[in-house]
Parts: structure tokens; C-alpha cells; sequence
């Protein structure tokens, strides 16, 4: 059958309790159609003198376990579901930590978070509705039918032609459907998705003067879509439909029969309503699994997901190692440095050498697409080089994922992120235990002091997505009050102003500055006043280092650096 | 009920189509009833071996023909259940884009309208479901409920009776009982899950803060907790769900205890051949299949009542805001005077304007623009820049002072506006449609020639040309993605074809890298000029030394200038430029 169903976790034992429920079950299903016939067939022979009462009572007695079993059953595999589900998101979250955010941004984080949450409801839907019925239609019909079978010939041959004559009818009409609605995706896909596109481009039609006549169109377009689907849904349906024809026939086709054999004599009353009681049955779990085929498409989608997200490959295990806190006595050198994008679309950093000692500032400059940020996440950890080829204090390692190393690091990216939680905590979130004075000091410095006289909470008022927003740059002073309340020795900075305006982007660096001193600092960016602050320069074009230095040198050189500068400047060369 | 305003009418107008859906739905049921019934009776009087066949003739065609009839029934309500849902939608959506359309541009959020808009249209379409999963099985399960106490007073009304009272149990207490409960329990859980949501969205987007924070442990921390916490509550729904079921089929259990044990009575007084007695006792099994899924189909309706919400809302707000218009008219002499005249001049004269929060967002601010200038008004954001643009495209009218185009204020022309002022914000949108088309969306009237030529002047000619399908070139499947500046660029041409006097360009460089950008604004100013220009902006890139410059900090002008002379003679704008270069 499907094969990645066998690679969740106990799904093996747990499928033999499915297994030995649902034959329960179907004895219980044989039982209370045995006795409700064979109670009706006493009253209809003998009255109310029979022991009719007593053959009802164990119709009830059946009837009533049959249901407790499936009762039971909802209650296994619910918990199967959660189970699994919920292990394969813990999985989900931890891979994602080993990835880095690099792998998250690349997938799309929005993304990311809709596959964790709805992605995986969606696989615990599909665990739950699929597993029980999957089971119940390879034991269900059979065990009907050899009952049937031992009763009355006839109605087993009805029913045992009847069923592939379904199944084979509802593929078809299925293959059919699909065709039609493949042909027809094109066209579809431009009228279902017209209205959100009218929608989500008002603004843009209201610039252009097109608002009021696009009603029309809206209206148009809404009919056209209407009736491409209900073209579609003419065949669709067929299948349903097909189910249905066929069950039914074949139910009506065996009362017919056992009436015949009635009147023959070849049959007696109990077993033709027997027979009659279980037709239904016979039928049920494969209409059941046709139903919620289509419904449970998108848990499956969604189980592919994620198993190639714990497919992805990892940087190479390293052992770890320990690093004193980075002073002038620690040095890391790139020698002759590639990293790869990926294997197909090839080297994204080319031959870096570089070596970085002790405490200092430096600048990574180039365009977008050089590979700034692909250099800061290699310094990060989050990136390996194709060899063991980076050296911190001699020793050789492809990657820097490393705690002795992370906590060394503190990291302002261009968007620092703000936690749905108080101001205060977002301050201290790499310190959690600092006091309300620390977090306070080092709110003022990153220039915080304001915004927090604005908050009708202060430092208490939560802020974040579904808090109170903050801007840009008040979200870049978190980050820097962040920094000063926890010291560390290594600052790690990507394009920190770039999406600024001048005067904000200003009064930040003017806050940052302080922040560098006796520190090494690495920041990545391409606005170049940052450069006048920094000791060496780092000019990167298209993954190589082209230029090294310090401002001064590099704009007498006259090469990639000065370029970059007058284009800024606003002028022409 | 307020949501009545997305249901009841579109109810009304669909009478026939639904009245017709729920009888199809009717008699699919019954044709199933009724099988059952003639099948049990067919077997019971053939087991009573009459001397010829003839005598159970009918019902043997009987149960062909309700076997066949159930399924041809069924595709036929289905297909009418969704035909009238999609007549119901497309009403819908028309009657959406009617309230949307005349205040999109006085949306205010902090989230991106498009998205907001793209929420509003899912909400529709989900809506489209409540027919067909809620409101046509409710009613047809009641109505069945009512034919089949009907038939069964017929032999017996005291049997009727009580079985209407024990039905009513199944069709409405249970359906009813399980709304309430659920409701509750749905918000908790809606609750539950946004909190999950959001510790993810922490995990996801805060990643590296989290790792290089070492804290990873206590996210775990953080997020167990949530996940236990909806964990209980989905238990507890599903418990519900589950034992509720179990008592359903109890119930149906029950009805086949009083039905036989009724049949038993009746044929022993000889009030019923006892070859009804099977078809009686089966008859139960379909009856009450059409009864149990009532109880989920409407606790499916918590599921609708959000959309309902935003959807009331909107359309409130949209009467509010008609109210507050009618003193706003369109103009048609001024419309006259203004509309395909190629000189026009902007005037700004000590205006101020407060936002209803009480934001003053601009504070007597005085500017000329004649046909063919270009200034450049320049601020940090949130300064009051958007401002002047809806001032100018006549959305908002000023507390004081005036707003003038050859002197006739842009409200009298506000429908019209779009012939005078073009556009070009952050993110034009493009449309699911060819490169073609949706450069031709400037002026629909344009020849395939104009639109070539509008597509040279951006220097987009060459590189769509050399894509497979060329100008043909769909916009959001060919796999082909446009990046900003060329995005940018494909709008660009978009204005050229308009042709308007006065050109706004609203910070359209955002998030383009500075080479892009710089190429970008040169193209701009170029193929623009003769037109007036309005260019907003938070930085310096792309200024010349002679270009007019309004420098606006809370609402107030605080500078005014050329780009040159401020430089020269002003303190703060020297600061800003040096130290930013």
C-alpha cells in the first residue's frame, strides 16, 4: 500500500490492534444481523409466544458492543494520531534549530509555519480517518462475504462481482476527472483565483482608474468560473455516483434473488434477511474510504513535507571544542574558503582567505548577491565550507556550529525579531535573569527612553507581531539595548540600517558605535558611511575578495570599493 | 441576527433553486428508505411462498427502481447543491468588491491591505459551505423527520406520537446540546492553537536568537506547554464527539427496540400483516442514518461565524462611510476643466490635517508644483508623506487650508482623479495575467504598438522579448519571476500609457539594492519628464544638487530648498548628508 504510512513510529503494533478490533467488530456486525433476522423470523412464524425477546437481546447485545468497539477504536487511534503527530513536530522544531535560520528563510518562514501547525493537523487528520477505514476494508467486506458465502451462494456471487465492478467503475470515472479537470487547470486556475486577484490589486486598479469597471468583469468572471466548475463537478461526482449505483443495485439485486429462492424454497426466512441485513455492510467500508479519499489528500501532501524536511542533510558532526573568551590572543583564518549554495547551483563564496585577530572592526561591503550575508552566516555557524578549511586558533573545522562559539556571539540582523512578550523581556532575552535597573540602563543607551514614555505600560507593555508594533528603528534599539545589557566579545551585524530613513538610520549608529568598542565586530552591509568607522575593509563581488584594507587605501585604488562609492554619492563616474 | 445580512437574501433570491435541492434531497432519502421498506417486505412475502411470481411483481420492480432512482437522485441534489452555492458566491463577491472598492484607499492597518483583502475573499468562500454542509442537510433532515412521523400516524397516531418525541431527541436536542458545547470548547481551542501559533512563529522567525542565546531548552519549555494545553482541549472536544455518537447509535438502538416490539403487538391484534414486520424493523436503519451526521453538520457553524464577523463589519462600515460621503459629490464641470489638460498646477496652501485618532499628520503645509517640476519630499516615515498623497487623490479633505489642481480641489474630481494623478507606490501589483495585459491596464485603449513602445522607454523591451512567450508571457505560472526593479519597471510602463500631468512616485525603491535603485530612478525621472513629479522618499539616493527638496519631520516642512543649497547652507541637512554620503 502507501509505503511512507510504515514509517511512523509503531505504526506496526499498533495496526495489529487495529486489526484484531476491527475483526471484533465484524463479528459483532455478523452477530447482530444474525439475531435481529432470526428474531424478526420467530415473530413473523410463531408471534409473540416465541423467544423472540430473547434473540433481541442478544441482537442488543451485539449491536451495543459493535458500536462500543468502534467507540473504542476512535479513541486508539485519536490517540495514535496525536501521538505520532505530535513526536514528528517535536522533530520538525529541532531540525529546524540544527538547519539555522538560513534554511527557514530559503523555504519561506511563513511557510515553515503553516507546514508545523496546519501541516501537521492536517497529517493527524489523515492518520485518524485513514488507518481505521484503510483496515476495516480489507477485513470488513471479506468476512461478510464468507458468511454470506456458507448462507446462500447466489447472493455471495452477487456480491462478489458486484464489488471490483465498483471499484473498477469508480478508478475509472476517477482517471476521468482528473483528465478533465487537468485539461481544464489552466483556464480554472485564472477564474478561481481572479477574485482574490482583483482583491489583493484594488489599490493598484483604483491608481488606474479601473476599480469601477472591474465590477463587471468580477461578475463575469464569477460566472465563467461557476460554470468550469460545475463542468468539472458533472464528472467528478460520476464516481460518488458510480458508488452508489452499483451498492444499491447490488443490494436491491440480492433481495430480489433471496425472494426468488424464497418462493423456490431454497432458502428459509433467517438467513435471506440475515443476507439482507449485511448487504449494506458488505458495501459500507469501501464507500467509507471513497468518501474521505479526497478529504485526506492534503495530510498526505503534508506527511511528504515533512519527511523531506528531516531528510534534509545536516553540517557534518564535529566534535566539540572549547574557546576562552575571543581576545587578542584568538585568531579564526578562512584559508582558500568555498561554500556551496547547493550541489546544483554551485559555489556561492570562491577561495576565501582571511584571517581575523583579536579584537577589531570590520566591514564586509559588495553588492546584493556578493555574498555578504552568506559570509556572516558562515561566521555564524549556520553555513559549512566545502573542506575542514576554517582554522580558529589553528584548528582545522568545516563549520563553526558550536555552543562554546555561539555564546560568544551576539547577532543584529537587518530585522531583529520581537517575541510577543513585554518590552522588558525582549530587552533581556539573551540574559533572562537581569534586574529591571539593567534592563533599564540599557534601554537609555540604545535610546529606548522615549518609547517607553510613549508605552502606557512602559517597559511592561507587550510588544511584538499581535502586540503593539514597533517600527524599524525601534526595533533595531531592542536589539542594541539587547547587546549592551548582555556583553559579548563577538558582534555579528547584517545590513543593520538599510531599510532605515536617514535620519532615523543616523541616530542608530550613533547608538552603535559605543557598542564596538573592544569587541571584534563584524558587520555586513551596503551603505558605505558605516565604512569610515571600521579598521579593515572587505569588498566582495560575486563570492571572491576582491579588495582589502582600510577606506583610505581603497579609495585611492580606484577599483570595485570607489565604485561603490560614487554610485551612493549619487554621481556618475 | 446581524449575520442575517450574508445569509437570508441570498435565501430569498435563490427560492426555487433551493426549495428544488432540498426536495432532490428529500426524495434521495426516501428512495433509500424505501428500499429498505420494499426489500424487507419482499423477502417476507415471498418467504410466505405465494403460488406465483406476479404476486410479489411490484415489489421487486419497486426495488430496482428506488435503488436506482437513490443514486441518480443524489448526483442530480449534489450537482444543484453546488450550482446554487456558486450562484450564491459569485453574488457574493460582486457584492464585496461594491463595498470595497470605493475605500480601499482609506484603509488603514498595519498589516498590507492586500492581505487583509486576500482574508476577506477566503471568508466568502468558506461561507459558500455553509449551504451545502450546514443549511441544505438541516433542513432536509427536518423535513424528513416530519414525513416520517406523517407515514407512521397513517397506521398509528399514539405510535406516531411517541416517536416523534423520541426523534426529536436525535434531530433536534442532540444537534442543539452539541452546538452549545462545542461553541465553547471551539474558541478554547481556537485560543489554544493561535498560542501555538505563535510560540512557533517565535521559533521560526526568532531562530537565531534562540540559538545563539543558548536558550533552546527553555523554548521547548515554552512550547510543550502550549501544545499540552491544546491538546487537552482537542480531547476533550473529541471525547464529546465520540461518546456522543456512541449514545446516537444507543438511541438508534432503542428505536429498533419499539418498533418490534409495536410490530410484535400490532400483528398479534391483527392490525399489521406480518409480512410488514421485517420491513418495518429494517426501515429504521436508513431512517436514522439521514438523522445522525445533523449533530455535526451544526456544530460546523461556530466554523462560518468568524467569517461572518469581518464580513459584518466591513460591509458596516462601508454604510458609515457612504453617510459621511454624501456631502461629496463628482464635479462635472470641474471634471471638464481639468481632465486631458496637459498643464496643471499643484498647490498646497497652509494645509492641516488630523487623523480622527487625533494624529495631527500635517501642520500648514505650503507648496506649488507647475507642470513639468519635480520635488522631492523627503522624511522619516510616519512623518506625514502618505498624507499629502491622499490629500492630492482627494480620499481625505483637509481641516484647513487647500488643496488645489488649477485651482479646483481634487475631491470635486475624486472618481475621476485617476485621468489627472498617477501612482507608482512600493508595490504595484501585478496581475495574474500576460506581461501584455497587464502593462496595457495603463489605458486599455493602446495598441500592442503602444504598449511595445511604453516597454522600450523602461528598457524591458529586450529582456521580454526574449522570454519563450514573449509579450504572451503569463505573470504568476510561467515559473518566471520578476524581480523588484523590474516589477517596478513593468508599472512604470503602466504610467506611461496613462499619460497623466502629474506623476507621484511613493517611495517606489524601497528594498531595491542601491545599483538597481539608482539605474531604476534614472529611467524614471527620464522617460517622466515634461511631467510634474511628486517623489517621495526617506533617503538621499538618486537627488541632483538642483532638485527641489520639502523636508517634512512630524507633520511640519521643516526645510525647503534646493538639494544644493541646503547642502550648502544648512546645518541638519549637511549632518544627514555627510555622515550618510
Amino acid at each position: 500500500m502507501r509505503k511512507e504510512l510504515f514509517q511512523y513510529r509503531g505504526i506496526k503494533s499498533f495496526l495489529v490492534v487495529l486489526v484484531i478490533i476491527t475483526i471484533l467488530q465484524g463479528v459483532a456486525i455478523i452477530l447482530q444481523a444474525k439475531y435481529l433476522a432470526e428474531g424478526v423470523t420467530s415473530l413473523f412464524y410463531e408471534g409473540k409466544t416465541s423467544n423472540y425477546v430473547e434473540l433481541i437481546v442478544f441482537f442488543t447485545v451485539a449491536f451495543i458492543s459493535r458500536y462500543f468497539l468502534s467507540l473504542v477504536k476512535d479513541h486508539l487511534v485519536y490517540r495514535y494520531a496525536e501521538k505520532v503527530t505530535s513526536s514528528l513536530r517535536k522533530s520538525v522544531l529541532s531540525k529546524l534549530f540544527a538547519l539555522g535560520p538560513r534554511y527557514a528563510k530559503k523555504q519561506g518562514t511563513g511557510r515553515m509555519v503553516t507546514l508545523i501547525m496546519e501541516g501537521i493537523s492536517q497529517l493527524r487528520d489523515y492518520l485518524e480517518l485513514f488507518l481505521p477505514k484503510l483496515v476495516a476494508v480489507f477485513i470488513l467486506p471479506l468476512m461478510v462475504w464468507v458468511y454470506v458465502f456458507q448462507l446462500d451462494f447466489k447472493s455471495a456471487i452477487v456480491l462478489a462481482v458486484s464489488l471490483p465492478i465498483l471499484i473498477v467503475f469508480l478508478i475509472l470515472l476517477g482517471v476521468v476527472a482528473k483528465a478533465k479537470a487537468n485539461r481544464q487547470w489552466k483556464t480554472y486556475r485564472v477564474l478561481a483565483n481572479h477574485f482574490v486577484d482583483s482583491l489583493r490589486g484594488l489599490e493598484t486598479l483604483k491608481f488606474l482608474g479601473l476599480s469601477k469597471s472591474h465590477e463587471k468583469s468580477i461578475t463575469k468572471v464569477s460566472r465563467d468560473y461557476q460554470k468550469s466548475t460545475m463542468s468539472t463537478l458533472r464528472i467528478a461526482f460520476l464516481s460518488s455516483f458510480a458508488l452508489d449505483f452499483f451498492t444499491m443495485l447490488g443490494v436491491a439485486t440480492v433481495a430480489v434473488f433471496l425472494g426468488l429462492g424464497l418462493i423456490d424454497g431454497v432458502i428459509l426466512l433467517a438467513p435471506a434477511l440475515t443476507i439482507l441485513i449485511l448487504a449494506p455492510e458488505y458495501y459500507l467500508p469501501v464507500r467509507e474510504l471513497g468518501s474521505d479519499f479526497h478529504a485526506t489528500l492534503n495530510g498526505q501532501e503534508a506527511g511528504k513535507a515533512i519527511q523531506e524536511i528531516l531528510a534534509e542533510p545536516l553540517l557534518k558532526r564535529e566534535e566539540t571544542w572549547g574557546l576562552t573568551p575571543w581576545d587578542e590572543m584568538n585568531q579564526l583564518e578562512l584559508k582558500h574558503t568555498n561554500v556551496w549554495k547547493s550541489a546544483e547551483e554551485g559555489p556561492i563564496l570562491k577561495d576565501i582567505y582571511l584571517t581575523i585577530k583579536g579584537k577589531k572592526k570590520i566591514g564586509i561591503v559588495g553588492e546584493s548577491g556578493a555574498g555578504k550575508s552568506t559570509l556572516i552566516d558562515l561566521l555564524g555557524g549556520f553555513l559549512q565550507a566545502t573542506e575542514p578549511t576554517i582554522f580558529l586558533n589553528g584548528k582545522g573545522v568545516q563549520h563553526l556550529q558550536n555552543d562554546a562559539w555561539h555564546q560568544q556571539i551576539l547577532y543584529i540582523p537587518q530585522h531583529p525579531y520581537l517575541f510577543l512578550d513585554t518590552l522588558a523581556n525582549n530587552i533581556r532575552f539573551y540574559r533572562p535573569t537581569a534586574s529591571l535597573e539593567e534592563v533599564k540602563v540599557a534601554a537609555e543607551k540604545a535610546g529606548l527612553t522615549s518609547l517607553i514614555h510613549e508605552l502606557a505600560n512602559g517597559l511592561e507593555e507587550i510588544i511584538g507581531e499581535s502586540g503593539r508594533e514597533l517600527s524599524g528603528g525601534q526595533a533595531q534599539r531592542v536589539a542594541i539595548a539587547r547587546a549592551f545589557l548582555e556583553e559579548r566579545p563577538i558582534l555579528l551585524l547584517d545590513e543593520p540600517t538599510a531599510h532605515l530613513d536617514v535620519e532615523t538610520e543616523l541616530d542608530i549608529k550613533e547608538k552603535m558605535l559605543p557598542l564596538f568598542e573592544n569587541k571584534l565586530v563584524i558587520l555586513a552591509t551596503h551603505r558605505l558611511h558605516w565604512m569610515m568607522e571600521m579598521d579593515e575593509l572587505i569588498v566582495l563581488h560575486e563570492g571572491r575578495i576582491v579588495e582589502q584594507g582600510n577606506h583610505d587605501t581603497l579609495m585611492e585604488r580606484k577599483g570595485k570599493y570607489y565604485e561603490m562609492q560614487q554610485i551612493q554619492g549619487g554621481q556618475l563616474v | 441576527m446581524k449575520r442575517d445580512g450574508w445569509i437570508i437574501p441570498y435565501i430569498k433570491e435563490n427560492k426555487k433553486m433551493i426549495g428544488v435541492t432540498i426536495f432532490l434531497g428529500l426524495l434521495t432519502v426516501l428512495s433509500a428508505t424505501l428500499l429498505m421498506f420494499t426489500s424487507g417486505y419482499l423477502i417476507s412475502k415471498s418467504a410466505t411462498k405465494p403460488e406465483t411470481i406476479l404476486m410479489v411483481y411490484v415489489p421487486i420492480v419497486a426495488v430496482r427502481a428506488f435503488s436506482i432512482l437513490r443514486a441518480v437522485l443524489k448526483y442530480v441534489e449534489r450537482l444543484l447543491g453546488h450550482q446554487v452555492s456558486l450562484k450564491i458566491l459569485s453574488k457574493m463577491r460582486t457584492r464585496l468588491y461594491k463595498v470595497i472598492e470605493p475605500r480601499v484607499l482609506m484603509m488603514e492597518s498595519k498589516f498590507q491591505t492586500g492581505d487583509i483583502l486576500g482574508t476577506l475573499s477566503d471568508d466568502i468562500e468558506r461561507i459558500q459551505d455553509v449551504y451545502l454542509k450546514t443549511i441544505f442537510p438541516c433542513t432536509v433532515g427536518f423535513l424528513f423527520y416530519l414525513v416520517t412521523i406523517l407515514v407512521l400516524g397513517s397506521f398509528s397516531w399514539e405510535m406516531a406520537g411517541w416517536v416523534a418525541i423520541y426523534l426529536f431527541i436525535l434531530v433536534i436536542l442532540f444537534p442543539a446540546l452539541s452546538l452549545l458545547v462545542t461553541k465553547k470548547k471551539m474558541l478554547l481551542i481556537k485560543r489554544g492553537r493561535s498560542g501555538l501559533y505563535q510560540v512557533l512563529t517565535d521559533a521560526v522567525l526568532g531562530l537565531s536568537d534562540w540559538v545563539f542565546s543558548g536558550r533552546q531548552s527553555s523554548f521547548i519549555e515554552a512550547y510543550e506547554k502550549e501544545e499540552r494545553q491544546l491538546f487537552l482541549l482537542e480531547r476533550k472536544l473529541r471525547y464529546f464527539n465520540r461518546v456522543r455518537t456512541f449514545v446516537s447509535q444507543l438511541m438508534v438502538l432503542g428505536l429498533v427496540l419499539i418498533i418490534i416490539f409495536w410490530v410484535a403487538d400490532q400483528t398479534e391484534l391483527g392490525l399489521l400483516p406480518i409480512t410488514f414486520i421485517a420491513a418495518f424493523v429494517l426501515v429504521v436503519f436508513p431512517i436514522t442514518e439521514v438523522f445522525l451526521p445533523l449533530s455535526d453538520a451544526t456544530s460546523q457553524w461556530t466554523r462560518y461565524q468568524e467569517s461572518f464577523n469581518r464580513l459584518e463589519k466591513y460591509s458596516e462600515n462601508h454604510n458609515q462611510y457612504h453617510s459621511n460621503r454624501s456631502k461629496r459629490y463628482t464635479n462635472q464641470g470641474d471634471c471638464e476643466k481639468l481632465i486631458g489638460v496637459k498643464n496643471v498646477k499643484l498647490e498646497f496652501n497652509d494645509v492641516s490635517f488630523t487623523y480622527q485618532t487625533g494624529k495631527k499628520a500635517l501642520n500648514g503645509a505650503s507648496f506649488v508644483v507647475n507642470q513639468g517640476e519635480k520635488l522631492i519630499l523627503l522624511g522619516p516615515s510616519g512623518a506625514g508623506k502618505s498624507t499629502i498623497l491622499k490629500l492630492i487623490q482627494g480620499v481625505i479633505l483637509p481641516q484647513s487650508g487647500k488643496v488645489t489642481l488649477n485651482g479646483i480641489s481634487p475631491t470635486s474630481i475624486e472618481g475621476d482623479i485617476s485621468q489627472v494623478v498617477s501612482v507608482l507606490n512600493q508595490q504595484p501589483y501585478l496581475f495574474d495575467t500576460t506581461v501584455l495585459n497587464n502593462i496595457r491596464l495603463g489605458n486599455l485603449n493602446a495598441t500592442d504598438e503602444e504598449v511595445y513602445w511604453a516597454a522600450k522607454q523602461v528598457e524591458l523591451y529586450d529582456m521580454i522579448q526574449s522570454l519563450p512567450q514573449g509579450f504572451d508571457t503569463p505573470l504568476h505560472e510561467s515559473g518566471i519571476r520578476f524581480s523588484g526593479g523590474e516589477r517596478q519597471r513593468i508599472a512604470l510602463a503602466r504610467i506611461l500609457l496613462q499619460d497623466n500631468p502629474i506623476v507621484i512616485l511613493d517611495e517606489p525603491t524601497i528594498g531595491l539594492d542601491p545599483r538597481t535603485e539608482r539605474d531604476l530612478l534614472e529611467n524614471m525621472f527620464h522617460v517622466l519628464s515634461g511631467k510634474s513629479i511628486l517623489f517621495i522618499t526617506h533617503h538621499l539616493a538618486g537627488l541632483k544638487p538642483e532638485d527641489k527638496i520639502l523636508f517634512i519631520d512630524e507633520g511640519e516642512v521643516v526645510l525647503q530648498g534646493a538639494h544644493a543649497h541646503l547642502l550648502s547652507e544648512n546645518k541638519r541637512y549637511q549632518k544627514l548628508t555627510n555622515s550618510l554620503g
